[in-house]
């Protein structure tokens, strides 16, 4: 019995310990290729997103590891220490994520529709958790509101100021109700009367199911969702200037980037190619004819002559 | 997760939970357990409703179970995220179901699908493991099935049976937080809510209340399960007594 | 402001897809291999865990209520919580994912070992004690197969529970089937959720059925009884 149990401990241990090895993350900078763990969340863009990282950080002759991950605060850390390099992350998301983790939940929001001004937010924070942004790209995937358009056409509704002193009921996330970007905005900047939040998500399938069924309104989804239009639905035009500033933005570890410039090189040359429309066209390309992330993303590079 | 688990002290959940605007309201804690405590309830009854009678019946009658059991056992087999939303999005729809709120008959349904399993593997082990020559004892004295079944099997079975039920209530308990997910009743909107709003404090204070309620589910039931043990032993002296 | 798609099985978003299966297999496969290792090795860690338990809990019968509460209050953390507690010390690897696992069917195993060790008639531990047997050997030879048949149930219900269980370990990137069956729902993937599924059942039932053979050549005694 304990030669029994002796033996499938060390089998578990085995396992564990080729799993550890196979499964560590830090650079390896002896050998010829240098490896680079890119790492995102998990949702159709961020898929698309470490792709297009992992494909040009291997042209630029990096061996390169992808994971994603449920949430955000999951690679933060690991970032911070170096145990991943290169995460693909959202300006004013993760400018308002490093601002709660700073000053704690209720802080003040820091992040804005000025980019310029959103990025200097961003690279100060930054700075404190050993984490450095790189160029953000033309491409956003900002917070928005849509719309059946169904509900367009009947109410002669397209931007959100044709919904002042409207009542709706709204699909959203669940911190919703006490956010400036989300149901406080939309009645103190709008002017519209929220009724209620459900709370299914960010621009989910539950949330566009809701809209769909009309159990809702009005639904927050991103501006890069390739299904709206499939769907029927439309967003609604933020004619205030008022979400913040979402561009696509690779952030690397510090102390990484210092003795890798190459790989800041390659990740700012496709900052500066993609647009919105690209991001679309990618998300589409995935969400719609459900191609496979890599082989959009290759597609996409090939095409504009980055790989 | 640092805003979530590592940062919060103590002394933050305190704070949270000794807020009296965090109990009261709609979107409070007194509201919320309610309903969660009606969503455990309910699953937990709909489970032992059609898996009871159906385990005993293949428990009394022998051979064959074991396929049956697998059968049974296989609505936990998909992942209960995918379940809820594959229901709550097709066929029973999302619509509110009195205090089960939105969705509620989907997750009623996931939740009494995801009970089954220890309540129909439990009752079916125990009745299996009655002593053979009890029973054999019990039909020589003349006793119809059904009073083999309802006099010697299910008394001696009992201790299992019990174990299953009170593995089930705590799991459901445990596992009703899901319904957060499609916006539906219970617990799991206060730490899901947390999460979403990165404020660690409401995370901790909403897990601590099922966990606390879970252990008192889980010593309630134990309890139960010994005066089932004690009450088993007995019968099994007696039925030994009576074969002898 | 994309070119309108081509009308194919993937765009309709059929539940049955050819094309699907045909430029997935060999992403359904890893993840099919990685699933069933990751039940494995969790389900195997969790027994690894539990028997020593409960064994502990029947020798200190104080220590019952807390080994059971302890299981109980793991099982009640939520998974995105535990897996956070556990990277600081396991890494954010499959290792935390298997821990994790583990440590969630012990509400399960733990309780079927000691239902399965109070269902060994005392007569016989007596008459056992009374041949000479005592400590180790009185356990292998005489209680634990005798404990068997309820010890096997609870596996079976753990077993079958972590196939659906894995899916949390998406959250780390290490769920299996459950990586993909996530992203279908989130996605409203239907050839993706409803293939994922069905595999995740059939491996539950292959696994189940696994057990109950494994349990028949291990205890040939009950099966005696149930046929005479």
């Amino acid at each position: 019995m304990r030669r029994i149990a002796l033996i499938t401990a060390c089998f578990l241990l085995g396992l564990t310990a080729t799993a550890c090895g196979s499964d560590s993350f830090k650079s390896d900078s002896a050998g010829g290729s240098k490896s680079v763990t890119v790492v995102g969340q998990q949702f159709t863009e961020a898929d698309v997103m470490t792709q297009l990282y992992k494909l040009v950080l291997e042209k630029a002759g990096y061996s390169v590891k992808v994971k994603n991950f449920g949430t955000r605060d999951i690679y933060l850390s690991a970032l911070q220490n170096n145990d991943v390099q290169v995460a693909a992350d959202y300006l004013s998301s993760l400018t308002e994520a490093l601002n709660k983790k700073k000053n704690g939940a209720d802080a003040a929001p820091v992040a804005s529709n000025d980019q310029a001004a959103t990025v200097a937010k961003l690279g100060e924070l930054a700075a404190d958790y050993s984490i450095t942004p790189l160029d953000p790209a033309q491409a956003q995937d900002a917070n928005a509101y849509a719309v059946t358009q169904a509900y367009s056409d009947a109410n002669g509704v397209t931007k959100l100021s044709d919904l002042a002193g409207k009542t709706v009921t709204l699909a959203a996330n669940s911190d919703c109700p006490e956010r400036a970007d989300c149901a406080k905005g939309l009645e103190q900047v709008y002017g519209i009367k929220i009724a209620k939040v459900l709370p299914l998500g960010f621009g989910s399938a539950e949330t566009k199911n809701a809209l769909i069924k009309g159990e809702v309104q009005l639904g927050q989804v991103g501006t890069s969702d390739a299904t709206l239009k499939n769907k029927a639905l439309v967003i609604l035009q933020d004619d205030k200037a008022w979400q913040n500033a979402e561009n696509l933005v690779p952030v690397v570890n510090s102390t990484w980037l210092k003795d890798n410039p190459k790989a800041k090189d390659a990740l700012n040359a496709l900052s500066a190619a993609l647009t919105t429309a690209d991001l679309a066209v990618l998300n589409g390309k995935v969400d719609i004819e459900r191609e496979l992330p890599a082989d959009a993303a290759k597609a996409w590079l090939t095409d504009k002559g980055l790989l | 997760m640092d805003a979530a688990a590592g940062d919060v002290v103590i002394g933050e959940v305190y704070h949270w939970l000794s807020d009296p605007a965090h109990w009261s309201g709609p979107d409070g804690i007194t509201v919320r357990l309610t309903e969660h405590v009606l969503l455990t309830v309910l699953s937990v009854l709909i489970a032992v409703a059609i898996g009871l009678p159906l385990a005993l019946w293949l428990g009394h009658r022998g051979s064959g179970g074991s396929v049956a059991i697998n059968v049974t056992n296989i609505g936990r087999a998909v992942p209960i995220v995918a379940l809820l939303a594959l229901l709550s999005m097709g066929v029973f729809g999302s619509a509110d179901f009195g205090p089960f709120g939105r969705a509620g008959l989907a997750t009623l349904v996931t939740l009494s699908l995801f009970a089954l399993p220890p309540i129909i593997t439990n009752t079916w082990v125990g009745m299996r493991e009655v002593d053979r020559g009890i029973i054999e004892a019990a039909r020589g004295m003349g006793m119809s099935e059904a009073q083999v079944a309802r006099r010697v099997e299910v008394p001696l079975a009992l201790p299992l049976i019990v174990s299953g039920v009170r593995l089930a209530v705590v799991q459901v308990w445990a596992t009703a937080t899901i319904a957060a997910l499609v916006a539906g009743p219970g617990l799991g909107r206060i730490i899901k809510h947390g999460y979403d709003a990165q404020r660690g404090a409401e995370v901790v204070a909403g897990a601590l209340v099922v966990a606390v309620i879970a252990l008192a589910l889980e010593r309630f039931f134990a309890l139960v399960q010994s005066w089932a043990t004690a009450r088993a032993s007995g019968q099994a002296a007696r039925s030994v007594g009576a074969a002898a | 402001m994309f070119p309108l798609a081509a009308d194919n099985c993937l765009t309709r978003n059929d539940w049955i897809c050819g094309a699907y299966y045909a430029s997935r297999a060999g992403v359904l496969r890893d993840a099919l291999v990685q699933h069933v290792a990751l039940v494995f090795v969790s389900v195997l860690l969790g027994m690894l865990l539990a028997i020593p338990l409960a064994l502990l809990a029947r020798r200190y019968p104080r220590l019952e209520g807390v080994v059971v509460g302890t299981t109980t209050a793991i099982y009640t953390i939520p998974s995105l919580a535990l897996f956070s507690l556990l990277v600081p010390l396991t890494g954010l690897g499959v290792v935390t994912v298997v821990v994790g696992l583990g440590l969630y069917s012990l509400t399960i195993l733990v309780r079927a070992c000691l239902d399965g060790l109070a269902s060994v008639p005392a007569d016989v531990v007596e008459a056992a004690r009374g041949m000479g047997y005592s400590g180790a050997r009185l356990l292998r030879s005489v209680e634990l197969p005798l404990a068997l048949p309820t010890i096997m149930g609870g596996l079976r219900v753990a077993t079958v529970s972590a196939v659906a269980l894995t899916t949390v370990g998406a959250i780390l990137d290490y769920g299996g089937l459950g990586t993909l069956l996530i992203q279908g729902k989130e996605t409203d993937f239907r050839a993706q959720v409803l293939i994922t599924s069905l595999l995740c059942v059939a491996m539950a039932v292959i696994l189940d059925l696994a057990l109950v053979a494994a349990q028949r050549l291990l205890t040939p005694w009950t099966r005696q009884q149930v046929t005479s």
